[in-house]
């Protein structure tokens, strides 16, 4: 009986084979497509090596980052929106992202090229949830940008010190609670008072936030996911940049 | 800067083709399927053995003392004769014992129906469990054209939808009742279509004898010589409840079993009309018809392929109306279960009912409060598992891709729990410290493709997002769905000499006869 039935799951796709690529013998261009398709798939080391291969051909950190990482990251970005891509996923090529920033990033702050951005992030008081914050985190690594992560259970205090620390472009908050969103407000308030809040760009977002609380309290923006943080992010530090 | 999330080293990953290679991946790994369910999730059973053996005991003294009739169709009663029963003029009444003794001694366990892709033969019985669309709706239902008289049209197109479907691994057979075609010439069209644009197993005509007659030689053309060893088609036999079987499905019940091709012997009982109104009693009399009709089959053909049926539901005592997803049917689906497993024969029973018009959520609730007890209870062949609506009046459009959906859920419920050394993890704990997430973590890594079921249906986006696509229900997205798969609908392969002689058999007996309203 069992030779006339099929034997279960009907398996279809090939595997891709385990291509061993030397990067080191391809031309600029074929090693800016595979490392793309390296990003994409999340291999550091290989994302390591191909930045170095290229800094070592007179390419300059700025262009690396702009030609080849975030230009991958915005094709994980946008297949990550479309359901290609999954978290785990992500997660790899914001890695491998960071990898390659690791090298360039001495190199960018010596030509004094103008940075993507800087973030500090955190959970805010009297919550302690922080996946969410976490996928924001590596969201806007994967653009490119600096995060500093304060962790959960963030004060006033402590972001205002971070603020002042890091100077960063934008400051994130992050609750999933109805009872520990309103501290947004607090934090918003508080910049207010000292006369910080205008020097920020403040994102917002949790599950039990909307666009009109992110308007209520002051922020800057509400973002409903972590591909919106991201991209909100960049949106809006290119607007203040031209606007100045 | 530090994070507090960073994932631990991880062994070197393979390059997998970048962004091309990725997305073929996924194109190709959406469509994954299995022929049936293979079960390893325990049955449940709603009653104890002297439950089960009391509800035996009344069905035997029923069989006894009102005993069944079988009507207008002699041939029946003179093999009950033989056999040894007693027969009163068309009532059957038999010695205790006597069916279940018959059927312990022919029928078999469980059988295989080929299929014409033989990656489609099913198993049915034993922990096996087959999932098959909707039957017998004069009206077919989508959101665009309302409700209607179904057509021939409509009958292929649920077809070719259930072919598209990975989770419905049977064809089945009236899908719908196309009523723009004759009576007596659209069993024709039907099994054709079938063969046509499916290559799953389906169901032959039992609404005369010369219809299954038709329905057999069909068959033999698509399969090949002989059926006496294959059996190709599994066919609805249903008793005319209470305790009564006709002419009409004797005459094809007999045709099949003598061509060595299965049936389902299926009471059809809406408690309160058509049996008492309590499930002890609805299920001793279902046991008692479905061993007559098994028993019967036997006589005719000792080991043909049978499969104990239970259509049951309960009833609106204020109108009459037949009601479903009650807790009484679903009690019913469990009890029945576990009598054919006493009995050990195939059980077919339950699906997605509802009595709702549209799909909606009283179609969601009732249905959804069926098909759990069908899987629970261990159901081996489930008609009318998808497309179900207005208590079988009509087939949705919508609704049928819903329910295949949730058939998908099923398949992975009915696998059980993997205790594998995968499955527990423990690598997983001891690589992530407490606090952390485990999306980055390799387990995850290596499981996250396949660990949850991915509905094509649910939208599980932000509503911010949800807004932006159009703020669609579930049966709004049903709809797109169902137009794209008719869209990329291709036939599967079909032999074209054997296409021509089937065609040549269709058109030959359409031609013998003038169209009939009968």
């Amino acid at each position: 009986m069992a030779d006339e039935l099929s034997t279960g799951a009907v398996e279809d796709g090939d595997e891709f084979e385990d291509e061993e690529v030397d990067l080191t013998t391809l031309d600029d261009a074929d090693l800016r497509t595979q490392m793309m398709d390296d990003l994409y798939d999340g291999l550091a080391e290989e994302i390591a090596e191909g930045t170095k291969i290229l800094l070592s051909r007179g390419w300059d950190a700025e262009k690396v980052l702009g030609d080849v990482l975030v230009e991958g990251m915005r094709i994980v970005g946008i297949d990550f929106r479309d359901g290609i891509l999954f978290v785990p996923e992500v997660l790899l090529s914001a890695n491998s992202m960071k990898a390659g920033m690791a090298i360039l990033r001495p190199l960018l702050a010596e030509t004094g090229a103008e940075p993507i951005g800087t973030v500090v992030i955190g959970t805010v008081k009297g919550d302690i949830h922080d996946i969410g914050k976490n996928l924001v985190a590596m969201m806007m690594e994967g653009a490119g940008f600096e995060v500093v992560d304060l962790g959960i259970n963030t004060d006033v205090d402590e972001y205002i010190e971070a603020l002042e620390k890091h100077k960063p472009d934008i400051l994130g908050l992050s609750a999933l609670l109805t009872t520990t969103m309103p501290y947004m407000k607090v934090v918003i308030d508080t910049l207010r008072e000292r006369g910080m809040r205008d020097d920020y760009i403040v994102l917002v977002g949790g599950a039990p936030l909307n666009e009109e609380f992110g308007e209520a309290i002051g922020a800057d923006g509400y973002c409903r996911d972590a591909a919106i943080a991201a991209s909100m992010a960049t949106e809006l530090i290119a607007e203040r940049r031209n606007a100045a | 800067m530090t994070r507090p999330d960073q994932t631990p080293a991880k062994p070197r990953r393979r390059r997998s083709g970048g962004r091309r290679g990725r997305q073929a991946a996924r194109v190709s790994s959406t469509e994954q399927s299995v022929a049936y369910l293979e079960r390893t999730l325990p049955a449940v059973d709603m009653l104890d053995e002297a439950g089960y053996a009391q509800i035996e005991t009344n069905a035997e003294i029923i069989l006894e003392e009102v005993g069944v009739a079988f009507q207008g169709f002699p041939s029946a009663l003179d093999l009950w004769r033989e056999a040894g029963a007693e027969v009163r003029g068309e009532v059957v009444h038999f010695p205790k014992g006597m069916c279940r003794r018959i059927v312990q001694a022919n029928a078999p366990q469980s059988f295989i129906q080929h299929a014409r892709n033989p990656a489609h033969n099913v198993k049915i019985g034993d922990n096996s469990t087959v999932f098959a669309p909707n039957y017998g709706s004069p009206f077919v239902m989508d959101l665009d054209r309302g409700r209607r008289y179904a057509t021939l049209e409509d009958f292929r197109n649920v077809v070719k939808l259930t072919y598209s479907l990975p989770h419905l691994h049977h064809s089945g057979g009236t899908v719908c009742e196309p009523v723009d075609v004759p009576v007596n010439k659209r069993h024709l069209d039907m099994v054709y279509s079938h063969i046509k644009y499916s290559d799953k197993g389906y169901m032959g005509s039992v609404t005369a004898t010369e219809r299954a007659i038709d329905s057999v030689e069909l068959s033999r053309i698509a399969f090949g010589g002989d059926l006496q060893d294959r059996t190709v088609m599994t066919s609805l036999i249903n008793a005319s409840s209470p305790l009564r079987w006709d002419a009409t499905m004797l005459g094809a019940a007999t045709v099949y079993a003598k061509a060595n091709q299965a049936s389902i012997l299926s009471p059809f009982i809406l408690a309160g009309a058509m049996s008492p109104v309590t499930i002890a009693a609805l299920a001793a009399q279902a046991l008692a018809e479905a061993l007559s009709g098994m028993a019967y089959y036997q006589l005719v053909r000792p080991g043909a392929p049978v499969v104990f049926g239970t259509f049951a539901s309960s009833m609106s005592m204020a109108t009459g109306a037949p009601t479903f997803g009650t807790p009484e049917a679903g009690q019913a689906i469990y009890v029945m279960a576990g009598l054919a497993r006493r009995l050990g024969v195939p059980f077919r029973s339950g699906g997605q009912f509802t009595a709702s018009k549209i799909p909606d959520a009283q179609a969601a609730y009732e249905s959804a409060s069926t098909l759990h007890p069908t899987v629970n209870a261990g159901v081996n062949f489930v008609l009318h598992a998808a497309g179900w609506l207005e208590g079988g009046l009509s087939l949705g459009y919508e609704k049928l891709i819903m329910d295949a959906d949730q058939l998908g859920m099923m398949g992975v419920y009915a696998k059980g729990i993997d205790m594998s050394e995968n499955g527990q993890a423990m690598d997983a704990f001891r690589t992530n410290p407490a606090g952390q997430h485990f999306l980055g973590n390799d387990h995850t890594l290596q499981n996250f493709e396949t660990a949850f079921y991915r509905s094509k249906i649910a939208d599980n986006n932000s509503f911010e997002q949800w807004e932006e696509d159009g703020r669609l229900d579930a049966a709004q997205r049903a709809n797109i769905r169902w137009k794209q798969l008719l869209a990329d609908y291709e036939a599967p392969p079909l032999d074209a000499a054997i296409d021509a002689e089937l065609q040549d058999y269709v058109g030959k007996r359409k031609s013998e006869m003038p169209d009939a309203l009968y």
